[in-house]
C-alpha cells in the first residue's frame, strides 16, 4: 500500500488558554475525498489550518506529495474568509466603499490579481479562462476588487484553487454566498479535480456534495470521529435548548410610517457598468419579503438604497419611512429604524470590539461602540447575550472568536433594537444547521409580533416560514415579484430561481 | 499682502496664539441646525472636497461642488468624484451667487487665487470656510467685511474622514473663527455644525484659531512630525547598512518599525510607548532622547521662531515664485535615498521586535514629541493645540511611511508641510552627524537586551518613569486621549 497523503497523529492545539484539538489523529489515503462537518465552533477551521501549515501544533504531522504527480505539490486552504488588500497593502475597507465612486483607484482589477496570481505560481492565464467561464466571472475581469460583492470573492477564492490545482485542496465553507447555479457549477468542478488526483477535504454543512466525497469525519470532543454517511454525523450535533425570546423583544416594533421603503424607476451605475436598471419596488410595514438573484445582480446594491448607505439614491426617487430620500435626512436617522446584517457588513466589521461592546452597538447603529450605555440599555444588551449563550465570551474580543460565533454577536446587535425593519442577507452563514433553525425560529417569532422583514438566502431549504412575498433579481433588473404559495414554498421557490437563472 | 500676524500688536498676537479650548460634548446639542436648508458649495473635489461633501450629504445638508471651467470640461478626475457620486457640478459663476457657505479645501498654493476668483461672486452676508489658515495668517489675504470667515479643520486624512464617519464616528477636529471676519456673530455656531456634519464632534473638538491653528500646525509638521521621521530613517538605514545588516531587513524595520511604535504612542503617549521596552532598554532610551534633545534644540527653536516672525513663509514664497526650484530639487533628492530604493525585505517581524530592534527610534520619537511640545509652548501657544500638531499626528504620518515610505508621506502631506520638512531634514542631518558616529547596531538593527541580565537601578527607573510621566504632553494626552478612545488599531504586517 502507498503512503498516506495526510498521517496526522497526537495533534494538539492550543488557542490561548484552552485545547482546541487533543491527540487528535487522522489518516487521508489517496483515493479518498472527506467531509469534515459538525458543531459550530468543534474545531474544524483550526485543523483545516495546520494541515496547510497555516497554524503551528504540537504532534506529528505528515504530508506526502507525489513526485510522479503532475499536479502542484501543496496543501491549500480556501478559507472561509476573503482577503484582499489596497495597492498599499494594507486591508483596511470600510463597508459603504464599495459604492462610492472615487477617481483614485485603491485596488487591484480582477484581471491584474489573476495575472498577479498567475506569476506568484507559475500558472499560464489561458488555463484560468474556462474556469471563469464556467462561474459566469469572464465579465469582471475589469472590476476593482473592492466593487465585487461578497459571493464574487468566493468565486474568485475557488477560481484560483481550482486554477494551481494543489495535490491537497481543503474548502471551509466554500457554498457560502454562492447562488444555486454556482454551487452546481463547484460540485462539477470538484469532481473533476479530484478525478484528476486531487485529495479534497470539505468543510461544510450542505447536503448537495460533489460525488467524489467518499469518507465522512466530524471533531467531537477534540478528537476525530469517522462515520460511514453523512447522515450519521447528524447524532454528533448536540441538541440545544430553545430559549423563549427576551420580553423586550415580544413587543411589537412602533412604526414611524406605514411605508417602509417605495422605489421608483432606480438607476445605479459606475462608470459605464449598469448595476440597477429600472427598478420599482414598494416594501410596507409588517411584509416579509425573500430577495433573491444570482451573485452579482444587484441584491446588495439595492439593499444598500434601503440602509442610507448608497451615494447614488440621492439622485434617485426613493422614500424610505415616509420621507424622500435626500428631504434633509441624515443617515442616521434612517438607520434607527433598521437592522442589518450581511456577508459584507460581517467583513469590514471592526473586529476589535469586544463581544457585548459589538451587540450595545446596534443600539446606535455604528460599527464599535462609542457612547456609555444608559443602565436601562445595559440590562437589555445582557439579557439578549444571555440568549445567544454567549455570555461567557461577553468580554472577549470579536477576532478571537470562530465565525460561526461572531456571525451569531452580529446577528444578536442585529435585533437589539426591536426594529422596525429586518434586512437580513444571508444571515446565517456559518452557523450549522441547528443554530440555523433557531435564528429562523426566532425571525418568525419577531416577524409574528409585526416586524418587516427582507430576507436574503439562495439555500432554499435555510428559509424562515414567515416569508409571503418575493421579488427576483437578475442582472439589476426585477424579473418576478410575487406571492408566497405557503403550501408548496420551498418547493417553487427553488424552481422559480432556476428558471430565473436559466434565461 | 502683508502677514496678518506681523500687522498684530504683541498683546492681540498673545491673545488669538492663546485661542485654544477643548469642546464639550454639550456644545454640539443643536446638531447641524445652523447649516439646515444653507446652500454649501465646496470648491475643489479632491479627497478632502469628496469624503467631507459625502459626510455633510449624509448628514442631511445640502452640498454642491463647483470646479474651474477647464477642469469640468476636460472631466477631470475631481468632476468625476463629484458626478459619478451624484453631487451637482457647477463653475463658479453657477454656483457661488447662490452659495451661503463657500468651503475652500483647494491646496494652500492656490489659495489667493481661487479666493481672489470666488470673493466678488460670493453673495452679502455668506461664509466662507477653510481648513487651514494659512492664506490668511501668513499670506494676509483680506476678506470682504460683510463674509464671515470660519476654519473647520479634520486632523485626518480625507479617507480617514469618510471612514470614521460611515462607522458611526470621526476624527479629531479643530475649528475656529477669523476674529476680522465674524460681523453677524454666527461664526462659531456654523463652524460646529459643519464640525457635527462630518462627523468630528464624536472624535474631540478643539477651538483654536487661525493663528494658533497656522503656527503650531507649520511647526508641528516641520519638526516632529514630517522633518524628523523623515531623518531619523534615513540615518537609522544607513547605519544599518554600514553595520553591515541585511538591507531587506533594514528597509522593513524602518518601514514598519515608526508605525508600530507609535501606535504605542498613540494609544498611551510617550510613557506608554517607552513601557513597552525592557527596563534596561527604556533607561538607555532615556539617555539617548535626553542627548537628542540637547543636540536638536537650537534648530526646533530656529524653525518656531522663522514660523512666528513670517521668515518660513517668505521664503517658501519665494520658491513657489521661483517655480518651486528648492521643493522640486529635494523630492528628487529624497526619491533617490538608498532607504527609498531598497524594498522591504521578505521577513517577518514580530511586534515586539520593532521596539527591541529599533530602540533609536524610540528616542528619536520621544525627543522629537517632547521638544515639538516645549518649543510651542514656550512660544505662547496653548498645551492642547500643541499636544493635537506633536503627539497626536505622529502616527498618522507615521502610517503613511508605513505604506510606502518617506515619497509616500511627501506625497501625502500638503506642500507646505513637504517644504518644512526638507528644510528641518538638510539642517538636521549635520547637526546629528557625531552623535550618529557613536551610534551601533545594538541601538538599531539588532535586539538592545541581547547579552545584557536585566537590571537597572531601582531608584533610576523610578526617577526616569517619574521624569516621562510628569511631563506637560503626558498630562494633557491623558485627558484629551479620553475623547478618542475609540480610534481604530491598526494592522501590523
Amino acid at each position: 500500500m502507498s503512503q498516506p497523503v495526510v498521517h496526522i497523529q497526537n495533534l494538539n492545539l492550543q488557542y490561548q488558554q484552552s485545547l482546541v484539538l487533543q491527540d487528535l489523529n487522522w489518516t487521508i489515503l489517496s483515493g479518498e475525498n472527506w467531509l469534515l462537518d459538525g458543531e459550530s465552533g468543534n474545531g474544524k477551521t483550526s485543523l483545516a489550518k495546520v494541515i496547510a501549515g497555516l497554524l503551528a501544533a504540537s504532534g506529528n504531522i505528515k504530508i506526502n506529495f507525489n513526485d510522479t504527480n503532475k499536479l502542484t505539490a501543496k496543501v491549500l486552504l480556501v478559507e472561509s474568509w476573503y482577503q484582499f488588500k489596497n495597492l498599499e497593502g494594507v486591508a483596511n475597507f470600510y463597508y459603504q466603499q464599495r459604492y462610492t465612486s472615487q477617481q483614485a483607484k485603491e485596488t487591484l482589477t480582477v484581471k491584474a490579481e489573476l495575472a498577479y496570481y498567475a506569476k506568484e505560481n507559475h500558472l499560464s492565464i489561458d488555463d484560468v479562462e474556462p474556469i471563469l467561464e464556467i462561474f459566469n466571472f469572464s465579465s469582471l475581469q475589469n472590476s476593482q476588487l473592492i466593487e465585487l460583492s461578497s459571493g464574487e470573492h468566493k468565486k474568485l477564492q475557488l477560481v484560483k484553487a481550482l486554477w494551481l490545482k494543489p495535490q491537497v485542496l481543503i474548502l471551509d465553507q466554500p457554498y457560502t454566498g454562492l447562488d444555486f447555479k454556482s454551487r452546481k457549477s463547484l460540485n462539477l468542478l470538484l469532481d473533476e479535480a479530484a478525478s484528476a488526483g486531487v485529495t479534497l477535504i470539505l468543510i461544510s454543512n450542505d447536503d448537495d456534495l460533489p460525488s467524489s466525497i467518499n469518507r465522512f469525519a466530524t471533531i467531537v470532543n477534540k478528537k476525530l470521529v469517522t462515520v460511514n454517511t453523512k447522515i450519521d454525523l447528524q447524532q454528533f450535533i448536540p441538541q440545544r435548548e430553545n430559549k423563549t425570546i427576551p420580553t423586550f423583544l415580544r413587543t411589537s416594533p412602533v412604526y414611524s410610517s406605514q411605508q417602509i421603503a417605495k422605489m421608483e424607476n432606480i438607476q445605479i451605475s459606475y462608470g459605464d457598468k449598469k448595476v440597477l436598471k429600472n427598478v420599482s419596488w414598494e416594501v410596507k410595514a409588517g411584509e416579509k419579503w425573500l430577495l433573491q438573484g444570482h451573485n452579482g445582480s444587484g441584491k446588495s446594491t439595492l439593499l444598500s438604497l434601503i440602509n442610507g448607505d448608497h451615494p447614488q439614491s440621492y439622485a434617485n426617487t426613493l422614500y424610505l419611512f415616509g420621507n424622500k430620500r435626500g428631504s434633509g435626512e441624515s443617515i442616521w436617522d434612517i438607520k434607527q429604524h433598521i437592522g442589518l446584517i450581511s456577508p459584507e457588513f460581517h467583513w469590514y466589521f471592526d473586529a476589535s470590539a469586544t463581544v457585548w461592546e459589538s451587540v450595545a452597538s446596534g443600539l446606535y447603529d455604528s460599527v464599535g461602540l462609542f457612547r456609555q450605555l444608559p443602565y436601562s440599555k445595559s440590562i437589555l444588551v445582557d439579557e439578549l447575550v444571555e440568549y445567544f449563550g454567549l455570555t461567557e465570551e461577553k468580554n472577549r474580543l470579536l477576532n478571537t472568536l470562530p465565525l460561526g460565533a461572531q456571525r451569531l454577536v452580529l446577528l444578536a446587535r442585529t435585533i437589539i433594537k426591536n426594529p422596525e425593519l429586518l434586512i437580513l442577507d444571508e444571515p446565517c452563514q456559518g452557523l450549522d444547521k441547528q443554530q440555523t433553525q433557531h435564528f429562523n425560529q426566532l425571525v418568525d417569532e419577531l416577524c409574528s409580533n409585526g416586524m418587516t422583514l427582507i430576507y436574503v438566502g439562495h439555500f432554499e431549504s435555510q428559509l424562515p416560514n414567515c416569508l409571503e412575498k418575493k421579488i427576483v433579481l437578475d442582472n439589476g433588473e426585477v424579473i418576478l415579484i410575487e406571492k408566497i404559495d405557503k403550501e408548496s414554498k420551498k418547493h417553487k421557490a427553488s424552481d422559480a430561481l432556476s428558471f430565473a437563472l436559466s434565461i | 499682502m502683508a502677514n496678518y500676524f506681523n500687522t498684530l500688536p504683541l498683546r492681540e498676537k498673545l491673545n488669538q496664539l492663546g485661542v485654544c479650548e477643548f469642546m464639550d460634548n454639550a456644545e454640539f446639542a443643536d446638531g447641524v441646525n445652523a447649516l439646515k436648508g444653507k446652500k454649501i458649495v465646496v470648491v475643489g473635489c479632491g479627497a478632502q472636497g469628496l469624503n467631507q461633501g459625502l459626510n455633510l450629504r449624509d448628514s442631511g445638508l445640502d452640498v454642491s461642488y463647483t470646479l474651474r471651467k477647464e477642469a469640468i470640461e476636460s472631466k477631470r478626475d475631481s468632476w468625476k468624484n463629484a458626478t459619478e457620486n451624484n453631487f451637482k457640478v457647477g463653475t463658479y459663476e453657477e454656483l457661488i451667487p447662490s452659495a451661503d457657505v463657500v468651503v475652500n479645501l483647494t491646496p494652500d498654493k492656490q489659495h489667493t487665487a481661487v479666493v481672489n476668483a470666488i470673493m466678488p461672486l460670493m453673495k452679502q452676508g455668506s461664509t466662507l470656510l477653510y481648513s487651514h489658515g494659512f492664506n490668511i495668517v501668513e499670506e494676509g489675504m483680506q476678506i470682504r467685511k460683510d463674509i464671515t470667515v470660519i476654519m473647520v479643520a479634520p486632523k485626518c486624512p480625507g479617507s480617514e474622514v469618510r471612514a470614521e464617519y460611515v462607522r458611526g464616528f470621526g476624527v479629531p477636529t479643530l475649528i475656529a473663527v477669523h476674529p476680522e471676519n465674524d460681523p453677524e456673530g454666527k461664526g462659531l455656531a456654523q463652524a460646529k455644525a459643519y464640525c457635527v456634519g462630518t462627523g468630528g464632534h464624536r472624535a474631540g473638538v478643539l477651538k483654536s484659531s487661525f493663528v494658533a491653528e497656522v503656527k503650531s500646525d507649520l511647526m508641528g509638521e516641520q519638526t516632529i512630525l514630517c522633518g524628523l521621521l523623515q531623518t531619523g530613517s534615513i540615518l537609522s538605514f544607513d547605519k544599518m547598512i554600514e553595520k553591515g545588516i541585511d538591507a531587506g531587513y533594514a528597509s522593513k524595520l524602518v518601514q514598519y518599525g515608526v508605525e508600530v511604535i507609535t501606535e504605542a504612542l498613540k494609544h498611551g503617549g510617550v510613557s506608554g510607548m517607552m513601557d513597552r521596552l525592557s527596563n534596561v532598554a527604556k533607561v538607555k532610551a532615556f539617555e539617548v532622547s535626553e542627548e537628542l534633545k540637547d543636540i536638536m534644540r537650537p534648530l526646533f527653536q530656529k524653525h518656531q521662531d522663522d514660523i512666528m516672525s513670517g521668515e518660513f513663509s517668505r521664503i517658501m514664497m519665494e520658491d513657489w515664485a521661483n517655480g518651486d526650484k528648492n521643493l522640486l530639487a529635494w523630492r528628487a533628492e529624497t526619491g533617490e535615498t538608498a532607504f527609498e530604493k531598497t524594498p522591504a525585505g521578505d521577513v517577518k517581524i514580530g511586534e515586539q521586535e520593532y521596539f527591541d530592534n529599533y530602540l533609536l527610534m524610540v528616542a528619536f520619537v520621544r525627543a522629537g514629541v517632547e521638544l515639538a511640545f516645549e518649543t510651542m509652548v514656550e512660544a505662547g501657544i496653548k498645551p492642547e493645540s500643541a499636544y493635537y500638531e506633536s503627539l497626536h499626528e505622529t502616527p498618522l504620518i507615521a502610517n503613511t511611511i508605513a505604506r510606502k515610505k518617506l515619497f509616500e508621506m511627501n506625497r501625502v502631506i500638503s506642500d507646505t508641510a513637504e517644504y518644512g520638512c526638507y528644510l528641518f531634514d538638510q539642517a538636521c542631518k549635520p547637526l546629528l552627524a557625531d552623535f550618529m558616529k557613536k551610534v551601533n547596531t545594538d541601538l538599531v538593527g539588532k535586539n538592545f537586551n541581547e547579552g545584557k541580565d536585566g537590571s537597572v537601578d531601582n531608584r533610576r527607573l523610578v526617577e526616569i518613569n517619574e521624569i516621562l510621566r510628569s511631563h506637560q504632553v503626558e498630562v494633557v494626552g491623558v485627558k484629551l486621549r479620553k475623547a478618542m478612545t475609540a480610534m481604530k488599531a491598526i494592522k501590523t504586517a
